[in-house]
């Protein structure tokens, strides 16, 4: 199954340096020697299993969105699943950002009227404080230039977790029932005792699941786990933290031609595994309770790889 | 020991100067490695105005004195026979008349106040240049502060410069700092014999004590260190320090328990017991040699939890393992292993750590027992 996702935004506002990042592991110190890209670079990233992600990153330089926009519109705007929209928080001219960016969504909705929209409001570490305030204010800017379409906004940067948060979530939207995987995470942290487990992808270590779904703790449909996790209270940031430090090492782990495979480990706070699950996905298991040997957590594991390769092959087929 | 003195909460503290024109990167340089501060970050860091003294306690304790680019020998305000280390920082870029004179005056100044005191260089920001730039400018600083030197007095031929290139952006200015402070731990000898005894048991390639704040190497084995191993082990201390607090909980009783009672101190005749487990009889468990923690403290004792880790690095054998063992609340051992062995043999790596972790806490003990005067 293939999946095309757009990403536009104008030249210089950071598209090809977050995708380098999340999809080719590069550190976010390398991105300065990159050039402008020219016309499309398509890329296909086996996603997980099925999953196919086809990448289509759109120089943004004024030439080439013109004929994205006229003599390119129907390869541009036919099949998109997401279309994500970079805006730089620094850049000059956000008028001629906007007007560009509400003709994509003309094209988009010609094209693909049910394609998800994602706004990035990139280069954050560089906003003024305070940032959260400076980001609402382009966050209600975007919504009203969007119409009534729906559209999801993030704030980003690629020297912080934010970017994984955002991807993750982005990501979330395009893998079929990510809710059947989430729930069998829950049976899985029940069998290992374990406060929370997290599914990662393999290469780009972003979220596909957690035992712990995003339900408002104030719903009446709050399950015994839900509350048990909200007693912990967990750092809210903890799963794109997560990618950013994995990533971070696996990177460290190829500079010296080494592949990094799991890690486990028994601190004063927690009791960690992170392992293989199946060949697309990693498991992070998190214990809180001291008795529980990573041993232990390594068999459960161990144990329910092969419900877990099946279920992720369903998950795509449906 | 004329260079360690007494200061204000009653410990004998090994003093190192840190010199260099204004923004040559001291302060960057204290901060990172001692304040956790990211190396981003070091540019709003303000000039520093007065001579700022920062302590820091790792296997022994140290006092970094942070010295404005102005300073001089006569407005130090103490005499340079105090100092263990003078550390002198030069921009890569300075190839210049200024900042060689002030570091040549220095030198001469140190030189005759203490023979003995270890003079070090950092041409540091060195991640600006391009590779033949650097080693090129490198080069030329270390000869023009050579001939000055030569210039000024032909006995001056026999002061022993240690140069070294840095930059915050990378492990190479914990490198050279390591390398620094090796000079002023009077038991790394010892330290030094205990790894080459835990990598022999442990057919371990190579091994190193770091402090785990500062991720600088206190002692490592008797093999040659080379930069990319040492680089991942920095950046794997820097994952764990991370995750450390990342999934902390806010749920008391989810902690490890505290013991209610000070905890008796390490003594010498202690077995490398690993304390009472106790295991949910409902979870799998199986593979031997995997401690059960049943208590943490600040203390290092006998019996307490020992936070540890292992990362596997490759999925198919002969694949090597990096482990991580904490030895004192401030040290902690990181080792190559090769996999089958960690798996394979793990009762005989925690034998092997527990011994090492006693033989460190013992040097410990006696280094703070000198320096307390107790
Ligand atoms: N400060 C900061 N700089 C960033 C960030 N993301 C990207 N950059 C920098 O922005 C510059 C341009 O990035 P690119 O990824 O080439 O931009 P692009 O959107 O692909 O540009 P075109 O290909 O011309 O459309 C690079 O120098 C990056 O290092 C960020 O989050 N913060
Ligand atoms: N490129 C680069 N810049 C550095 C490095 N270390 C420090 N700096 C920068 O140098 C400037 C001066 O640093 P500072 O520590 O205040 O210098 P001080 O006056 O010697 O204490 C700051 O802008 C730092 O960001 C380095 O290794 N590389
Ligand atoms: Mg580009």
């Amino acid at each position: 199954m293939k999946k095309k996702v757009l990403l536009m935004g104008a030249s210089g506002s950071g598209k090809t340096s977050m995708r380098s990042l999340i999809f080719s592991n590069n550190p976010a110190s390398l991105t300065a020697r990159l050039g402008a890209t020219i016309d499309v670079e398509q890329n296909h990233v086996r996603f997980l299993g099925d999953l196919i992600l086809n990448l289509w990153d759109c120089g943004g330089q004024d030439a080439f969105m013109d004929s994205y926009l006229t003599t390119q519109r129907s390869t541009i705007f036919q099949h998109v699943g997401v279309m994500i929209y970079v805006f730089d928080i620094e850049s000059q001219g956000m008028n001629k950002d906007l007007e560009y960016y509400r003709d994509c969504l003309e094209g988009l909705k010609q094209y693909s009227p049910e394609a998800a929209v994602f706004l990035l409001v990139h280069k954050m570490d560089l906003a003024r404080e305070p940032k959260n305030v400076v980001f609402e204010k382009k966050k209600r800017e975007l919504e009203e230039a969007s119409g009534e379409g729906a559209v999801t906004v993030f704030g980003t940067s690629i020297y912080d977790e934010s970017l994984y948060k955002a991807w993750s979530s982005i990501v979330h939207t395009l893998i079929p029932n990510a809710s059947v995987l989430s729930r069998h995470l829950t049976t899985f942290a029940a069998a290992c005792s374990a406060t929370e487990v997290v599914l990662f992808e393999r290469t780009t270590f972003l979220v596909i699941a957690t035992s712990s779904p995003v339900t408002p703790p104030s719903l009446p449909g709050a399950t015994a786990e839900q509350t048990d996790l909200d007693r912990h209270e967990l750092n809210p940031t903890r799963y794109e933290r997560t990618s950013e430090l994995v990533k971070a090492f696996k990177h460290s782990c190829s500079r010296v031609r080494e592949e990094f495979h799991s890690l486990e480990m028994e601190l004063y706070d927690f009791t960690a595994v992170l392992d293989e699950m199946t060949r697309n996905t990693y498991v992070l298991v998190i214990v809180h309770d001291p008795t529980i040997e990573t041993a232990a957590l390594k068999l459960n594991i161990r144990m329910a790889r092969r419900k877990f390769e099946e279920l992720q092959g369903d998950s795509l087929l449906s | 020991n004329g260079h360690k003195s007494l200061s204000g909460d009653g410990v004998t503290r090994t003093k190192i100067l840190l010199l260099g024109l204004r923004r040559a990167g001291k302060t960057s340089i204290q901060q990172v490695l001692f304040n956790n501060l990211p190396p981003k970050q070091t540019f709003y860091l303000e000039t520093t105005m007065r001579i700022v003294k920062h302590t820091f306690d790792t296997v022994i304790p140290l006092e970094i004195w942070d010295c404005p680019g102005n300073i001089t020998v006569e407005t130090l305000g103490a005499p340079l026979s105090q100092f263990a280390t003078m550390i002198f920082v030069i921009d890569i870029r300075d190839l210049y008349n200024q900042p060689i004179s002030k570091l040549v005056e220095f030198i001469v100044a140190a030189y005759q106040a203490n023979p003995d005191m270890s003079l070090e260089v950092f041409v540091h920001k060195a991640e600006k240049l391009q590779e033949d730039d650097k080693i090129e400018n490198f080069r030329q600083i270390h000869e023009r502060v050579s001939d000055r030197l030569l210039d000024i007095a032909p006995e001056y031929e026999q002061v022993q410069l240690n140069f070294h290139l840095t930059s915050v952006y990378d492990h190479s200015l914990h490198e050279a700092f390591s390398k620094v402070l090796h000079k002023l731990v009077d038991s790394l000898p010892y330290l030094e014999d205990l790894l080459n005894v835990f990598c022999a048991n442990s057919q371990s390639p190579k091994a190193f004590l770091f402090d785990t704040t500062s991720r600088l190497y206190i002692a490592t084995d008797a093999s040659p260190v080379d930069s990319a191993t040492f680089n991942l082990c920095c950046d794997y201390l820097q994952m764990l320090n991370s995750f450390g607090t990342l999934y902390k909980s806010a749920a008391a009783d989810a902690r490890r328990p505290l013991p209610t009672t000070p905890p008796p101190s390490a003594s010498s005749t202690s077995s490398p017991s690993r304390g009472p487990t106790a295991s949910d009889p409902g979870t799998p468990t199986g593979t031997e040699g995997t401690s059960t923690p049943n208590a943490t403290t600040l203390r290092p004792s006998r019996d307490l939890f020992y936070p540890s880790a292992s990362t596997s690095l490759h999925p198919s054998t002969p694949g090597t393992t990096l482990t991580y063992h904490l030895i004192t609340p401030q040290l902690a051992l990181l080792a190559l292993l090769p996999t089958s062995v960690y798996e394979g043999r793990r009762g005989l790596i925690e034998f092997n750590v527990v011994f090492f972790r006693e033989g460190v806490q013992e040097i410990s003990q006696v280094e703070k027992e000198a320096r307390t005067g107790g």
